[in-house]
């Protein structure tokens, strides 16, 4: 086997004390088209920021054709040949397609400081003419589709050419995410025919399609690279078994505690719909129930959880709370009817970090410390000790800002700021995000114990057997639609293999 | 309870710095001005420059709520303006109705803004500089562009204002009673609460549930009412009402909000804090009239201030991009 | 592949959103009043819109960048007040000529380029900056005249109001000038294509390898450069230079660009647009007069104007929060 153009050897990074890669090696041949398969928290997207220059490693380290690399910032990584297109698009919509291909290297393309607009645009045309895309270079990119524009972060990458001589590595994350199938066609297409101009690392959650476009592949769970093998000599279920990987060992997710949930409904939708989010939702959650909802990106589940909580409206069907049919257009319209929601956006959405833990503590039920219309600030205070201790929140005291807090305990603190509002219903939308594995298994002690109490949950979580592994109930979902649903009753779990036949 | 050590907070500190920092300059620049002017200690000297402060900190007070918040009121001049000319106007046909009639012409507006800001969703900056375009144009049209005369009558119905009770300035009463009404409407109201709240973490706040948008509103009509009565006693101070009696009033206001350690990106901070700031930009004018410095180019030094204010107190580590 | 996104025709049309709004404005108003279609009146339209659109311009670029400019006040004043000072005037017996226009244009682009410097360097908002450099600039030409007026009695300077070209005053060709540089640097040189990227997203900007920083400071300093000339027109027209000349500026100038079509979030707009701007503000004040609306509403209307037009440009679906 030729040299290896790209090395990354035992690379580790840790956020916040929480580990995201663990002693992670993977290299990529000349020419070849490397997959990347994981679960969500894998590690799958903080490899390929540190192979875009975007965060360094604590330790380990890259080369390049055998020599040494340290890459300070994306554009030394561009410098090195290593471009990435991003999950998130990256191209700025209120520039053409010419300047957004070019963007930074217009100096090129400049004349006593005066900007020769058509030896920019001839040079775009080129970069586009390598993706095969018929696109007039002086477009806004606004005016684009996400297949074009992401063709058009392709042509970006490949336009590194110029800049460097050396071959080119191609970082691609999750680029289908949001493409039809057909244009996912289209993209493979073109990757292949680019293999002579550079080699791809494709980050995917659709292990059919890392498998179609791939040479090779790498297994990663928990920050660890567990398998890398032909693309020819495995198989889907095989990368999900690997991707999977431990056996289940049901006290995880303190399986012992699961109640059957109770008779009253709590929420009930029928035929709901948002736009082109999903359609024609029908599910029931009963009190002391955990619905798990599964699916990939675009699976729609999103959306519907963030309908539940007020954020987007659905357009058709009902949704029925509590016995009250119910539109639910913002959240304090879901807080009033007894809804609580702990989000996947922690930092920004569920705790104000700025301020201490008191007050967010009490920020969705002031009420319940009121007289006569004025804060009882002592009464407070003591409540949100009281809360402290009962979910063991780890801090020296109730003053500490909650920014200062670990993951795990601000987590706490969201849960103890709805379990004080009396909330009926929980939406938790990937609880355990970001978690480390201790943090992980107070979640679903808490977890339990609400269900206990008779809160009804609605569930998604980051890993298929997390879902599983809490839910009475699982709903599966695929472009919009529900395709399957599960009886997740103690002792009788589904296997992840059936739910997955029906997510992709 | 375990206690384990939390990482030393940088923000703590920063809100240690904004809480203690202003008083300590004020202490410095009294005794400075004291040094200079040993009169100034004398209880008369102290009670008016107390009482030159009270106009300047009520039109503060009401910026606190707003900037609080994390946004602006550029409005606050206009309307103290307008109340003045709609107290001159009115006070001798309908007596105190005329000031009633003042405030709420500054309620109006201040909701105006409100409302215009979260349900359009413009900058607060742009909106109130919108909402001062109104204003000034009412406060023009009512006075004819003219400024108006308060009577002997009139005079004597503001006496109220003018007045002392105790041998203090009413004004200073009057200005004591809307800082302790403030602070205390900051501390122990759900809307004080949620004014921090959404300045602090807009985002989270309203995904808990709490309804921003009328708190943002409430936030803009507190600033209006008190822009207005500010007006009301600087048009009985000087018995007179003109469509450009404030015009030299917003700089100073928004920065003793800053100087006094309310952070511009909201969050942090409350009137109490407004008092001393306040107090520091009286402190300052008073110390440069001492000094000879032109009152034109006092200007000059609010400015210098303000940013030097906000340079100090601002949390960098709150805005990623700054704008 | 894929086809772009198929754009509705109303969506097509938005962009020209403003212009469609002057002509149906020109139209209602020539059929109020046929005498607006006469040339002398185009002509004093353009007159009246030349130092607005200088304004603008400087404006424009700094808005672009999604950031914002509240010293145009400010700087005119003291671009005005440099300039009659430093040519033939009633005070002094300075008689620098051109030296002093080229003085005030090195001050306005001095006092933007510290704002630039404040905004980028210490990481402060640009209109918490940019309010303390307008009472600043204020303060200066206060300070510099002693709050008073001089007048400017140099031909060459006064001539820039009084002298015409092709029927149309050499301040008219001037801010055309102007119009040209700006379209210039905004379409063919790196610097205005950053400014677009900085406005359309910093952050991928500076991912890109912008110098983001050095940008914000050149279109500070630009746009400081341009108030200068607005200064040096101002003193011109009036005869004059003091310290109240910028008086109601910037008001209008951010309504002109913002009317215009350019976004206050940044990235979209222009040059362009702002001429359409200045042009709407313009010919609605020469309507208000021949029209026989009282001036005093004008700020009225330019404060409704401004909520509609940022009303309209805003993606509220996109922008959740607005501070």
């Amino acid at each position: 086997m030729a040299e290896p153009l790209l090395q990354v050897q035992n690379v580790s990074k840790a956020f916040a004390g929480v580990q995201a890669l663990d002693d992670v090696s993977i290299e990529v041949q000349p020419g070849e088209v490397v997959g990347l398969v994981g679960e969500n928290g894998a590690g799958k997207s903080t490899l390929m920021r540190i192979l875009a220059g975007v965060y360094r490693p604590d330790r380990g380290i890259l080369l390049l054709s055998g020599t040494r690399i340290v890459l300070n910032s994306p554009r030394e990584a561009n410098l090195h040949g290593i471009g990435i297109v991003f999950q998130e698009q990256s191209l700025l919509p209120n520039l053409s397609v010419a300047e957004n291909i070019y963007l930074g290297q217009e100096a090129a393309f400049t004349r006593s400081g005066i900007i020769r607009w058509p030896a920019l645009h001839a040079a775009a045309r080129r970069q586009l003419e390598k993706v095969r895309v018929n696109l007039d270079p002086r477009t806004r990119t606004v005016r684009l589709s996400f297949a074009e524009r992401q063709m058009v972060e392709l042509a970006k990458a490949l336009a590194l050419e110029e800049r460097t001589d050396r071959p080119l590595v191609i970082l691609l994350d999750e680029p289908t995410s949001v493409l039809e199938q057909r244009e996912i066609d289209i993209l493979f297409d073109r990757v292949r025919g680019l293999r002579n101009r550079a080699s791809f690392v494709f980050v995917s959650h659709r292990l059919d399609e890392v498998l179609s476009v791939s040479d090779r592949v790498y297994v990663m769970k928990d920050g660890r690279v567990v398998a890398g093998m032909p693309a020819a000599q495995t198989s889907v279920p095989e990368l999900h078994q690997l991707m999977v990987g431990r056996e289940l060992h049901a006290q995880y997710y303190r399986e012992s505690r699961q109640q059957p949930p109770g008779e009253p409904i709590v929420l009930a939708t029928e035929g709901l719909s948002a736009g082109r989010a999903y359609r024609n939702v029908t599910l029931q959650v009963r009190e002391g129930e955990v619905l798990g909802i599964a699916g990939v990106v675009g699976s729609g589940r999103e959306e519907l959880t963030r309908t539940l909580f007020g954020f987007l409206p659905h357009t058709a069907g009902t949704l029925t709370v509590r016995g009250k049919r119910v539109r639910l257009t913002s959240p304090d319209q879901a807080a009033a009817l007894g809804i609580g929601y702990l989000p996947r956006e922690r930092r920004l959405e569920g705790l104000v970090m700025p301020l201490p833990i008191v007050p967010n503590m009490t920020l969705a039920s002031l009420q319940s410390v009121l007289r006569a219309g004025a804060i009882q600030i002592r009464k407070e205070r003591t409540l949100a000790e009281e809360w402290v201790r009962r979910l063991r929140v780890r801090t020296p005291g109730v003053d500490v800002l909650c920014m200062n807090l670990s993951g795990g305990n601000q987590q706490k603190v969201v849960l103890a700021k709805w379990m004080n509002a009396r909330s009926k219903l929980l939406i938790l939308d990937h609880p355990t995000r970001g978690l480390d594995v201790g943090a992980k298994e107070e979640v679903y002690d808490l977890v339990r114990t609400l269900s206990e109490q008779g809160l009804a949950i609605v569930l998604t979580a980051d890993t298929l057997e997390e879902t599983i592994g809490l839910s009475h109930s699982v709903l599966v979902m695929r472009d919009g639609e529900i395709t399957a649903r599960f009886d997740a009753p103690r002792g009788a779990k589904p296997a992840q293999v059936d739910l997955i036949r029906h997510m992709v | 309870m375990p206690a384990t050590a939390v990482p030393h907070s940088k923000t703590l500190a920063a809100d240690r710095f904004r809480s203690f920092a202003p008083v300590l300059v004020l202490v410095a620049l009294v005794v400075l001005v004291g040094v200079l002017r040993p009169s100034f200690f004398n209880p008369e000297s102290l009670l008016v420059t107390v009482a030159d402060t009270a106009t300047l900190f009520i039109l503060a007070a009401g910026t606190t709520f707003v900037v609080i918040l994390g946004s602006i009121d550029l409005s606050i001049q206009a309307i103290c303006s307008l109340a003045s000319v709609v107290v001159a106007l009115l006070l001798p046909r309908y007596g105190y109705f005329g000031c009633l009639a003042a405030l709420a012409a500054g309620l109006l507006a201040g909701i105006t803004s409100g409302i215009l800001h979260v349900w359009l969703r413009i900058p607060s900056f742009i909106v109130t500089l919108a909402t001062s375009g109104l204003v000034v144009a009412a406060a023009l049209l009512l006075s004819q562009e003219r400024s108006i005369v308060i009577d002997e009558h009139g005079r004597l119905l503001l006496s109220c204002i003018t007045d002392r009770s105790l041998g203090v300035p009413n004004v200073i009463w009057i200005a004591a009673a809307v800082a302790v009404v403030g602070a205390w409407t900051q501390r122990y109201t759900p809307f004080g609460r949620y004014s921090i709240a959404i300045g602090a973490g807009e985002a989270a706040t309203w995904a808990s549930g709490v309804r921003v948008n009328r708190h943002k509103v409430i936030a803009f009509a507190c600033s209006g009412v008190l822009a207005a009565l500010a007006g009301v006693l600087l048009a009985a101070r000087q018995s007179s009402g003109s469509p450009t009696l404030a015009n030299e009033l917003l700089l100073p206001a928004i920065a003793a909000v800053i100087v006094g350690g309310t952070a511009i990106t909201g969050g942090a901070g409350g009137i109490g804090r407004t008092v001393v700031g306040a107090l520091i930009i009286t402190i300052v004018r008073v110390g440069m009239t001492f000094i000879g410095i032109n009152i034109f180019a006092q200007q000059i030094v609010f400015g210098l201030v303000l940013i030097a204010a906000v340079a100090l107190t601002i949390d960098r580590t709150k805005i990623v991009i700054v704008k | 592949m894929a086809s772009s996104n198929p754009t509705s025709l109303p969506e097509r049309l938005k962009p020209f959103a403003p212009l469609f709004a002057l002509v149906i404005l020109s139209v209602l108003i020539g059929l109020r009043n046929p005498r607006f279609f006469e040339v002398n009146n185009f002509i004093r339209v353009a007159n009246a819109a030349s130092i607005p659109l200088v304004l603008a311009l400087g404006a424009t670029s700094v808005i672009l960048l999604g950031s914002v400019d509240l010293s145009v006040e400010g700087v005119v004043a003291l671009g005005a007040v440099v300039v009659a000072v430093l040519v033939r005037n009633d005070q002094n017996h300075n008689a620098f000529g051109w030296w002093g226009p080229l003085a005030a244009v090195a001050v306005g682009a001095l006092i933007g380029f510290l704002n630039g410097l404040v905004h980028v360097g210490l990481r402060i908002p640009s209109f918490m900056v940019t309010l303390g450099s307008w009472f600043i600039g204020v303060g200066l030409a206060t300070l510099v005249l002693g709050g008073t007026s001089v007048r400017v009695l140099d031909p060459a300077i006064r001539s820039l109001a009084l002298t015409r070209f092709w029927n149309c005053p050499l301040a008219v060709w001037v801010a055309l000038s102007a119009l040209i540089v700006a379209w210039f640097i905004e379409r063919f040189t790196t610097l205005g294509r950053h400014t677009f990227a900085v406005g359309g997203g910093e952050d991928l900007a500076l991912l890109s390898g912008i110098a983001v920083r050095q940008t914000k400071l050149a279109v500070f300093t630009l746009a400081g450069a341009f108030y200068g000339v607005g200064g040096v027109l101002a003193a011109a027209q009036l005869g004059q230079g003091n310290a109240t000349i910028g008086d109601g500026r910037l008001f209008s100038t951010i309504t002109s660009v913002v009317v215009g079509g350019t976004a206050l979030t940044g990235g979209a707009g222009g040059t362009l647009n702002t001429l359409v701007g200045v042009l709407i503000i313009a010919v609605i004040g020469n309507g208000m007069i021949l029209l026989g609306i009282s001036p005093d509403v004008q700020s009225a209307v330019q404060g409704l104007i401004i909520i509609v037009a940022v009303a309209c440009s805003t993606d509220r679906q996109r922008l959740r929060f607005a501070k």
